[in-house]
């Protein structure tokens, strides 16, 4: 069943929310930062696009009105599946904005009275949900049959054994309260009788046995009041088309099972218990169907008792005509009635002038032809096919139904629309300061030396980007190990020698910093020599306790390799794991075209730790170093397929063949860049 | 043509009557045209202070607190969010300090508090409304007196104050006009006072100033964050108009900025109170209202 509800503003202020149970807030926040933020959206294998969201134990579905900026969040157990939310969800925003849009549009809202609300959710979940809960519902009504205290448990492992009892009470005052014991003792019947057909296959009574409460009452209550409640459902409630289809089969089903209490009677030893006629209870509906009315009559949908069953016969045919609108396929854009040659003229012509000047409400015909344009001058850029339909998708999404503003074109707005979702995409959640976490990793207390490790495919410049970062940590005074993690290929270590002694060369003159080499020669395994350079670096134990570590910072390099051999990269995995580096940076050249995307993945993909779990918090890498950018010129389009693949940042770039090369990202200056 | 419309004829004819119609038309004609252009502009401008700071510090909350008088539930947020507040009859609006105690004509004055996101990469929002010369009375930079005393949570908050105050800086030194150059009045709201975990506000304001002196510091030393590959219009080294407050100091006071025209207050409080309580703002209504 839902545990939570909430309907929030994408200014962050929750309007109205219902929870059944309770979900810690950071939940709905990750779903906010991972999806809506940073467009972290899961993807399954065949790259498509999922809408929902999981978090911890929870599923997470939404919906969002973008013309008022509120998003409907709905959150159960991932352990459920229920196939009705998408429907609720439908619902519940078509209500909603019905209700409450227009004080929604109004500027500076942060509050609204969303009393009303409460009792047209109660009402949708009722409809929505199985037909089993609706039934059922009514029978909470009964007062003190309830009572009797669970003696046998056919669930295994309640929690909330004292659940049953206060319910009765609370219910005529509080809906909220009813709502879940209602659900909850619904859970009970259900598991009571096990050949019922329910439709709703969503409930397995094992492994969600904890919202179950303890089952509240023996077959003799279950059964009068199953009673019970299929007389009521004689009421003029609506849908009681249900209930036909519903009682003969509960009937049948309560007739096999034969209870037994806790003192060995059999609990269908009472007359009373026999008596299916509807005047014995007639006492107790009536206060029942009142209790029921008041119910209704509390929402202030209507003001007699006869117009709140009305009422709920129009929420209804209201709902159901959500619902079938929502699945029909989309009318294609009713184009307005051009009579003849006159009228296609004079809206040619109005539509011109709106485009100079502004005000225009933008349809789908009028964004794909300039999006059709914008997608082929990122293209142009070099950005991949992938994440260029993807932004224009996501402009395109933005834009629709909007107004352009006073005096702009649309192919203004498109581009506006654009550099802020560029900016967006380019700018990280929280930029690297690699001099701080030097300086922070290698003092006092619990100091060690800090390990970078540079990965990428063959010939994107990962020796000489290392030996320009290495460049760049000397001028800072630290003292570098550089690391000859590249055992394959000829003349790798060579080459880091050479560089190794320019640098030493230039901070001798300098008078900053020491760097040195560590190489085991060729043929060995790259993780074992990262491992023993660490430890190397490390220098614990080796010469008493007085000797601290020997360098700051380890940088190891590693041999080039094809993203899609799958016999390298994973041995890429066990090197993330011994080596165990504080900072992983992948080099992705510039001039790279769609491979980019590609490779960016199948790197991300391999670095996870020791329990499975991608590091940096699920991303795999920490940054990408996009090199030889001076080459390329204005078609810098990589940077974005290399985020947009994998949402990690960009950190440096290269921007040349000299040790002084190095630069950090101006999100700015590449979004200007791209836009030109 | 003319024979069939005597009007015509009487409008060009130098008669008294066409020439007073005509100086009423001309005269009234652009009062009319203008009221009609400018009937939505005539509202004045209320004051605007502009709510900033990392995520997870409390800003939505305090804007929902400061408009309604009690705290909504909230989550991150993705866009900025406006509202109107009335200053509460605790605080005295700066001008309305010469008035008596007992006068109780006027009614307290209205500000505009616009809310921003904190997430890292949806921070353009509020930098970019610091940038042109919007009317802002102050900036209230609210920090999580709780995630403070952790090192993460303090490097973060110490950067965006970092980014926040350069920014400031720049408008100061670098605007061409005269009212560029006003000075902007800072609140460091210390939030979120009532928990367990949270510092004291005078520990957070010593550890912020340091924090944003090492920031600083490893800022001038990073890479050139230009990237421009021969693209910079000015050679010159920026590292003077990069370095926060005092050139060359190696420790940073907010009484530094001072010079740049911001002046910097810190004052602790919290919005939600533990359990029943309510929060405690009084300290940040009274900034508001001297600031006013």
């Amino acid at each position: 069943m839902l545990d939570a509800f909430e309907i929030l503003t994408t200014s962050g202020i929750v309007l109205w929310r219902r929870s059944y149970a309770p979900v810690p807030s950071s939940i709905v926040n990750s779903l906010v930062g991972d999806v809506f933020i940073e467009d972290r959206r899961p993807t399954d294998a065949q790259g498509q696009q999922q809408t929902s969201y999981r978090k911890d134990k929870y599923t997470l579905k939404w919906t969002s009105a973008k013309d008022v900026g509120v998003v409907f969040v709905a959150v159960y157990q991932s352990l459920l599946h229920l196939s009705w939310v998408d429907n609720l969800l439908t619902a519940v925003k078509a209500l909603f904005m019905k209700e409450y849009g227009a004080e929604l549009k109004k500027p500076h809202t942060t509050k609204l009275n969303t009393k009303h609300f409460d009792a047209t959710f109660d009402a949708l979940v009722r409809k929505l949900d199985t037909g089993s809960t609706r039934r059922q519902s009514e029978a909470d009504s009964e007062g003190p049959v309830e009572l009797t205290p669970p003696s046998s448990s056919a669930s295994a492992g309640e929690e909330a054994v004292d659940e049953p009892p206060p319910p009765p009470q609370p219910q005529f005052k509080k809906p909220t309260v009813a709502a879940s014991s209602r659900k909850e003792r619904v859970e009970n019947y259900s598991t009571d009788a096990t050949p019922v057909p329910t439709p709703d296959t969503s409930r397995p009574s094992t492994p969600a046995s904890h919202l179950l409460t303890a089952k509240s009452g023996h077959g003799k209550a279950s059964r009068r009041s199953r009673k019970a409640q299929n007389t009521l459902n004689s009421a003029p409630v609506s849908s009681g088309d249900e209930s036909p289809a519903g009682r003969p089969s509960k009937k049948t089903a309560t007739k096999a099972k034969r209870r037994w209490d806790a003192d060995g009677f059999a609990v269908e030893g009472e007359d009373e218990v026999l008596d299916y006629s509807a005047a014995a209870d007639s006492q107790q509906e009536h206060a029942d169907r009142e209790v029921d009315v008041e119910d209704v009559n509390a929402s202030q949908m209507g003001s007699r008792t006869g117009k709140g069953q009305f009422v709920l016969k129009d929420l209804d045919d209201e709902v159901d005509a959500i619902l079938a609108s929502s699945k029909q396929q989309p009318k294609p854009d009713s184009t307005e009635g051009d009579s003849g040659l006159l009228g296609s003229a004079t809206s040619k012509l109005t539509g011109l002038f709106r485009n100079v000047v502004g005000g225009k409400t933008l349809s789908k015909a009028d964004l794909v032809q300039p999006l059709q344009l914008m997608q082929t001058h990122l293209l142009e850029k070099n950005v991949a096919r992938e994440a260029a339909e993807r932004l224009c998708a996501s402009v395109e999404a933005d834009l629709f139904n909007q107004r352009t503003a006073s005096f702009t074109s649309i192919d203004r707005t498109i581009r506006e629309s654009m550099s802020k979702a560029l900016t967006r995409i380019l700018t990280p959640t929280s930029s690297l300061d690699l001099l701080r976490d030097v300086t922070t990793t290698t003092s006092p207390p619990n100091a060690r030396p800090y390990v970078i490790s540079i990965v990428g495919v063959n010939g994107v410049g990962k020796s000489t980007n290392l030996s320009k970062i290495a460049y760049f940590l000397l001028q800072n005074q630290f003292r570098v190990l550089v690391v000859a993690g590249d055992t394959f290929r000829s003349g790798a270590v060579e080459q880091l020698r050479v560089h190794v002694r320019n640098l030493s060369e230039l901070s001798r003159r300098e008078d900053v910093g020491k760097i040195e080499l560590f190489e085991k020669g060729y043929g060995k395994d790259a993780a074992t020599v990262a491992r023993d350079a660490v430890t190397y670096a490390t220098n614990t134990g080796k010469e008493g306790t007085g000797a601290g570590m020997l360098f700051d910072v380890v940088l190891i390099d590693t041999a080039g390799r094809r993203h899609n051999d799958t016999r390298l990269m994973s041995s890429l995995t066990k090197f993330g794991q011994l080596a165990n580096p504080d900072k992983i940076f992948m080099v992705g050249e510039a001039l790279v075209g769609t491979d980019s995307v590609a490779q960016a993945r199948n790197f991300a993909r391999e670095f996870v730790d020791t329990k499975g779990k991608l590091r940096n918090n699920g991303v795999g890498m920490d940054g990408f170093i996009i090199s030889k950018c001076d080459t390329v010129g204005d078609m810098v389009g990589t940077l974005v397929s290399m985020v947009h693949a994998t949402g990690i940042p960009v950190v440096f770039l290269g921007v040349g063949q000299h040790y002084g090369d190095l630069r950090g990202l101006n999100v700015g200056w590449a979004v200007d860049k791209l836009m030109k | 043509m003319a024979t069939s419309s005597p009007w015509l004829t009487w409008a060009f004819s130098p008669t008294i009557s066409a020439i007073l119609v005509t100086l009423v038309i001309s005269l009234l004609l652009p009062v009319l045209v203008h009221s009609y252009l400018y009937r939505k502009a005539t509202a004045q401008a209320l004051p605007a202070f502009l709510l900033i700071g990392p995520s997870g510090a409390g800003k939505t909350s305090l804007l929902t607190l400061f408009a309604n008088g009690t705290p909504s539930p909230t989550h991150t947020s993705q866009e900025t969010q406006t509202a109107t507040c009335q200053l509460p009859s605790s605080a005295l609006a700066s001008t309305d300090r010469y008035r008596s105690v007992n006068d109780h004509t006027h009614d307290q004055p209205q500000l505009l508090l616009i809310d921003t996101p904190g997430h890292g990469k949806l921070r353009h929002h509020a930098l970019a409304s610091l940038t042109p010369a919007t009317a802002l009375k102050g900036l209230i930079f609210v920090v999580d007196s709780a995630a403070v005393s952790s090192a993460a949570g303090l490097t973060e908050t110490a950067e965006y104050l970092h980014d926040v105050l350069l920014v400031l800086q720049k408008k100061h030194t670098q605007s061409r006009t005269s009212k560029g150059s006003q000075g902007i009045a800072v609140l460091v709201a210390v939030n979120k006072q009532d928990l367990f975990t949270s510092l004291p506000v005078g520990l957070v304001r010593q550890r912020l100033e340091e924090e944003v002196a090492r920031v600083r510091l490893t800022r001038s030393k990073g890479l050139l964050v230009d990237s421009g590959v021969g693209l910079t219009d000015d050679g010159e080294a920026d590292d003077e108009s990069n370095w926060l407050g005092q050139y060359g100091s190696k420790e940073f006071k907010f009484g530094h900025m001072e010079e740049y025209g911001v002046e910097i207050e810190v004052v602790g409080g919290n919005v939600k109170g533990e359990g029943e309580e309510k929060g405690r703002v009084d300290g940040w209504w009274g900034w508001i209202g001297e600031n006013l």
